[in-house]
């Protein structure tokens, strides 16, 4: 147990208060929404307790969730209990619903924060692949005001992010699925519930006459960051999925990520088993359109 | 070391409570409230046996920080579960299915049960009984009674609301 | 199923709700962690930072005040630095070789846990590092280069006819080696002690344990106290499997040595990470068989080498290598057996006490090898075991015969037919490239030795004492005072079931209080399925006793000397039709001579024999039957493994309770699930990769599989209660099961638990399977 006693808590009550902390380097803290990831680490001993934390739990302009003509706006103060729930949420962007239901079990989904998943910037995150396959941009602010990055670039690297040390993430802004598209999420985990995943993944696509007309997909714990296979998705767009080119699909996406070996998987198995996700949402995508 | 106030409706009754605002909301129920029900299985966020209510939601009291708990939040630990219709129904069935034995992730797993049959329209099935308890880590029983005493609970209660509306 | 159930049992035989039951789901049993400690000190152990080496010194940092903590080092140690268990080999703390990373070097104690962790940082140790040996797959390596390299705990060889002859009578030979790894019993309770020392320079020790005369013996050498001021009191225990039977001997005894220092209660409450990574943990091992068949499926020889990775000191290793090697070819009549069986040392924490105790590893790679035996022989799984399991009158490999009815071969026959076995079979995918979803159906079969290894209970003298007096609730009644615990089983519900009915009083007036050293005698530790088995019964005893002696004063008191018998509550005598009740005899017999106090010993059979140099003879007083059929559902897109269905059947002897007879058949088979598909521990920088409940990973609801089960009862003929035993058979076979049940699935064997997409993925490659 790591003693947090002497950790100065710092209670903004709007964001504006918020980010005035975060601009002041006396005053800069480390900040805690849903607690699920740091104060894990605290506690491990992972990371040592910090000076200061800005407690983002009760800032109203982090909780919104609306849509805005084709944009889902989600903000990152909500919950994974939220997003599975939210009717606006599994119209348009189930993939995302579906995510956020197979985070930790009902207690982590009712504290962790889709803005924490992000921030936490872990390659094994369940949020990010579906964030992907809608063109997420994230959107963050300091109080010099705000900017929205897309989502592939904000997520910088292992454990990085493109985010200065005054800015704090507000939102994120998502393509809403459109008519005639389909969604998919899979996750490959040590057990059916409450698992870090070894490979995940969504996928957004259409067909149209037999063929792909559209392809996105993203898969998480294969590469330093989530990532978006764009090498795949161009190669498929335009043909007929039959067992050649599921075949071929497989095997470009296999070779399109970089696993390692950790205590949940081998190297080589998340390698053979992106592809094998891959082919999974082809033929998912095949036998909706 | 810096303390904060707050006040809380701690199964049904407001307490006062002062604390280092980053104690995690667990050692402030069993230490501060005194409240040894509620236990500590891994301080991970993993096994559940923490798990309480915070305003009607189920959460895992070692991964929060006491100080995140505003003013006027209602907790219900295992503690006050007894105070409730649905909360004794499910204490007796949990008996009569022989669902505890060790008994140390009964705390949290009776919260996880009042969560999910106190929710909107709960879905009864099988599998949705398994998953609203999959936050909830047993090593004893293999899962098989508690699911079932949450189903004859749950079972029971469906009747009296259909009771209710004629 | 047989039917000698007494009718006189108005207890004994019914699902009875637990005891302790309302107290648990109120959130009011109290654990280690709960009870009360006034003017408490926390306790930290200071720990090696290396696997292996030379203890040269420790520095204390000048800097830190250390008169505000206590330190323990070995020169505080009253008495020996050994902890007084098998091998005595292991310090209390070290001080001189260290031979595992995270061995005791010290002891800390500060009013709070964080000061206690801080000083603890503040210790440093200068150590000459050495080579250490750390994994099985060095030692097996090692074993098969050289094995006088290794340094071997204990050896143990089981010989019956001449495995030569049996090899040259088979028309076929099938060989097979089995990989087990660690597994870690992760009750839900970490482990948790308090010591008070008392005024009289004893001390008086709670807190989670399964035997507390294990620690109160255990610490007499190293306190250098009598047993008499050595109490120990066992609080709620959140769950043991085994990992509270040996170590809390270790816990208690730092808490102890503490507070005989500081001369404050001192409390230790491991947090997770602490629990995993410096527990016990069941013993990974290698088994290799080799087994001689005749065409129609007989089986002529059996010669199995058993290596179990003991960790760094002895523990309780030899008597899990004597179930190991006693269970590796059970189940099955060979004439021609040669077990050779040893534990090795690595430098990792010790291996110790695991619901199975090496049974579970046995049988893994038993019943994977009768798989592979009958596929060699294209004989169908069951009808390969239904020709060569043991019968009636047959002898296993230490000569000893089934002399009473078993479940044998019952068992399997009503899984076969619970099952469908036989139709499912031809449903079975092996791994067809076409199918879109692998099915596979698999069997085991097997038998847990009941009780004590061969004559242990007989040296032990298992004892229990009833106490007539006046309960909590001002009426008389009955303290039932024995030394087994409540962990979750249920001993605190079938022990008042059983001196109810031995008694024939009312259930409510008889109590099972948490055993503390102080009134209960030894019945000996809570382990080996032999609780119910051994104490029930000696329970039992002791209520006949006492039922006899309440009825000479009843008689002699109210009845004017006529007959009298007490049933159902009442005393009646044959003269006349007056009747009283139990309460008021037992009122009034208190009232007069004070509380009465009964004692019971077990006593095992005569006709028991067995010889402990040759291992030869009745290694148990009897047997637990299993068998187990898994059905499960491969992906051929991702490989992962999901156990569909268990069906299984029991043979327990007399089942007291129905209902916890059933939680504890669940509870078994969901630990062995893990066991088979899951629970993975591998070895980073000298400890344990997994070292919190998010990477050791254990089923959870969603995980369970649906799961059909059922008891056959044949009693054990030697006790008036005829119970078996159901804690540890139930964990013992569901792994070979689920393997056979990949191998019908995909057409490939693993011979390495846990079975893993990533393992199975592997084998396919090799295999060059063009299903994936």
């Amino acid at each position: 147990m790591s003693n947090l006693d002497d950790t100065e808590f710092l209670e903004p009550a709007t964001l504006a208060e918020a980010l005035r902390f975060m601009a002041d380097e006396s005053t800069r803290a480390v900040p805690l929404a849903g607690g699920t990831d740091l104060m894990v680490q605290w506690e491990a001993g992972v990371r040592p307790p910090p000076s200061r934390v800005l407690n983002l739990k009760s800032l109203p302009e982090l909780a919104e969730l609306r849509a805005e003509g084709d944009t889902l706006i989600i903000g990152a103060g909500i919950t994974h209990a939220a997003l599975r729930r939210s009717p606006l949420v599994r119209k348009h962007a189930p993939a995302l619903a579906d995510a956020a239901a197979t985070v930790g079990g009902a207690q982590i989904q009712a504290l962790g924060t889709i803005g924490g998943s992000i921030g936490n910037a872990s390659p094994a995150g369940d949020m990010a692949p579906s964030l992907l396959v809608a063109n997420a941009r994230a959107e963050v602010a300091s109080i010099h005001g705000s900017r929205t990055i897309p989502l592939t670039q904000f997520l910088v690297g292992y454990r990085k992010l493109d985010l200065a040390a005054d800015e704090l993430i507000i939102r994120f802004h998502l393509d809403a699925l459109p008519a005639e598209y389909c969604e998919g999420w899979r996750k490959l985990g040590p057990r059916a519930a409450q698992a870090i995943s070894k490979v995940m993944g969504s996928y957004r696509g259409k067909q149209e006459g037999g063929k792909v007309a559209s392809f996105a997909v993203a898969l998480g714990s294969v590469a330093p960051t989530a990532i978006r296979l764009r090498e795949v998705e161009q190669w498929v767009v335009g043909r007929k999925l039959n067992a050649d080119t599921l075949r071929e699909a497989e095997e470009r996406a296999s070779a399109e990520v970089k696993p390692i070996a950790d205590i949940r998987s081998t190297a080589e198995y998340r390698q053979w088993v992106s592809g094998r996700l891959v082919r999974g949402f082809l033929e998912h995508l095949a036998s909706a359109g | 070391m810096k303390t904060v106030i707050r006040t809380w409706i701690v199964n049904g009754k407001k307490y006062t409570v002062e604390f280092p605002p980053m104690r995690r909301l667990l050692d402030v129920i069993r230490e501060t409230l005194g409240l040894k029900g509620t236990k500590e299985g891994c301080g991970e966020g993993e096994c559940g046996a923490c798990s309480i209510l915070l305003n009607h939601e189920p959460v895992t009291s070692c991964l929060i920080a006491a100080g995140q708990v505003p003013d006027g939040a209602e907790i219900l630990t295992i503690e006050g579960l007894e105070l409730t219709h649905e909360g004794q129904e499910l204490q007796r069935m949990y008996v009569a299915k022989g669902a505890a034995q060790c008994g140390f992730c009964i705390p949290g797993m009776l919260v996880a049960s009042y969560a999910h049959v106190t929710g909107d329209h709960p879905d009864n099935s099988d599998a949705a009984l398994r998953e609203a308890h999959a936050g909830n880590i047993c090593r004893c029983t293999g899962y098989a009674k508690i699911i079932e005493a949450v189903s004859a609970a749950a079972e029971r209660l469906s009747h009296e609301d259909e009771d209710d509306d004629t | 199923m047989s039917a000698t159930v007494s009718s006189t049992y108005r207890n004994v035989g019914k699902g009875l709700p637990r005891r302790d039951g309302e107290e648990k789901v109120r959130g009011l049993a109290a654990y280690a962690d709960d009870i009360p400690v006034p003017d408490g000190w926390h306790g930290w152990v200071v720990r090696s930072p290396v696997s292996r080496g030379r203890l040269k010194k420790l520095n204390f940092d000048p800097a830190f005040d250390w008169s505000r903590v206590c330190v323990v080092t070995p020169e505080d140690i009253p008495g020996e630095n050994v902890v007084d268990m098998v091998g005595r080999d292991m310090p209390f703390i070290a001080h001189d070789w260290i031979q595992f990373k995270g061995e005791p070097i010290a002891l800390v104690a500060a009013p709070t846990r964080a000061l206690a962790r801080e000083a603890a940082s503040h210790i440093t140790p200068e150590i000459e590092e050495q080579p250490a040996i750390l994994t099985l797959r060095e030692v097996v390596d090692q074993f098969q280069r050289d094995p006088k390299s290794l340094h071997e705990m204990v050896a143990q060889t089981i010989s019956k006819g001449s495995v030569e002859q049996g090899f040259a009578e088979a028309d076929v030979v099938v060989e097979g080696e089995y990989w087990s790894g660690h597994q870690e019993q992760l009750y839900i309770e970490p482990q948790g002690m308090v010591a008070f020392p008392e005024p009289d320079g004893g001390i008086f020790i709670q807190g989670s344990l399964q035997c507390p005369y294990y620690v109160a013996p255990e610490l007499i050498v190293t306190l250098n106290l009598p047993l008499e001021k050595i109490r120990v009191k066992q609080t709620a225990v959140g769950g043991g499997f085994g990992g509270k039977e040996d170590f809390p001997t270790l816990i208690a005894g730092y808490c102890a040595l503490l507070a005989m220092k500081c001369g404050k209660p001192v409390k230790i409450i491991f947090d997770r990470n602490q629990d995993i990574l410096y527990t016990t943990k069941r013993h990974p091992s290698w088994v290799r068989h080799r087994t001689g068949l005749k065409r129609d499926g007989t089986i002529t020889a059996m010669k199995v080498d058993f290596l179990l990775d003991g960790g760094a000191y002895t523990t309780l290793s030899p008597v899990v290598l004597y179930r190991g090697i006693l269970h590796s070819t059970l189940g099955y009549k060979c004439p021609h057996v040669y077990v050779d069986g040893h534990v090795y040392r690595t430098n990792t924490f010790p291996n110790g006490a695991f619901r199975g105790f090496g049974a579970p590893q046995a049988i893994w790679a038993l019943e994977s090898h009768m798989d592979r035996c009958a596929h060699k022989l294209s004989m169908a799984p069951e009808a390969f075991r239904l020709h060569n399991a043991l019968r009636l009158g047959d002898t296993t490999a230490t000569g000893q015969t089934i002399a009473e009815a078993m479940g044998t071969p019952t068992v399997l026959e009503n899984t076969l037919a619970h099952s469908q076995f036989v139709e499912k079979q031809k449903r079975c995918s092996r791994g067809d490239p076409k199918a879109d979803c692998w099915y596979g159906i698999g069997l085991s079969f097997f038998a847990h030795g009941a009780g004590f290894t061969g004559d242990g209970e007989s040296r032990l003298k298992a004892k229990a004492a009833l106490d007539l007096e006046i309960l909590h609730d001002g009426e008389p009644g009955i303290n039932i005072r024995i030394s087994s615990t409540e962990m979750g089983q249920g001993t605190f519900t079938i022990m008042p079931q059983i001196a109810a009915d031995g008694l024939a009083i009312p259930l409510d007036r008889v109590c099972c209080p948490h055993p503390d050293t102080k009134y209960v005698p030894d019945s000996g530790p809570t382990v080996a399925s032999r609780t119910t088995m051994i104490v029930g019964s000696t329970v039992f005893d002791a209520a006949r006793k006492l039922k006899t002696q309440l009825e000479a004063y009843a008689s002699e008191t109210f009845f004017g000397g006529a007959p009298t018998e007490l049933n159902n509550g009442l005393f009646k005598n044959t003269y006349t039709s007056v009747s009283l009740p139990f309460e008021r005899v037992a009122k009034q017999l208190i009232a007069e001579k004070g509380p009465q106090r009964v004692y019971h010993q077990f006593q095992l059979p005569a006709s028991l024999k067995w010889d402990q140099k040759t291992f030869k003879g009745d290694s148990y007083p009897s047997y637990s039957w299993g068998c187990n059929v898994a059905e499960v559902e491969v992906n051929p897109l991702t490989l992962e493994i999901k156990v569909l269905r268990i069906t299984s059947t029991w043979d327990i002897g007399r089942v007291i309770n129905p209902v916890l007879a059933k939680g504890q058949v669940e509870g078994g088979l969901t630990q062995a699930l893990g066991y088979a598909v899951m629970e993975k521990m591998g070895i980073k920088n000298g400890v344990f990769d997994a070292n919190r409940m998010q990477t050791y990973v254990v089923p959870t609801s969603m995980d369970v599989p649906e799961m059909d089960i059922h008891f056959v009862e044949y009693p054990y003929t030697h006790t008036a209660l005829g119970a078996k035993g159901v804690g540890e058979v139930s964990m013992d076979g569901l792994a070979p099961s689920v393997a056979n049940a990949v191998e019908a699935a995909t057409g490939v064997r693993l011979t390495e638990i846990p079975i893993t997409p990533e393992k199975l993925w592997e084998k396919l490659r090799e295999t060059a399977s063009s299903a994936i």
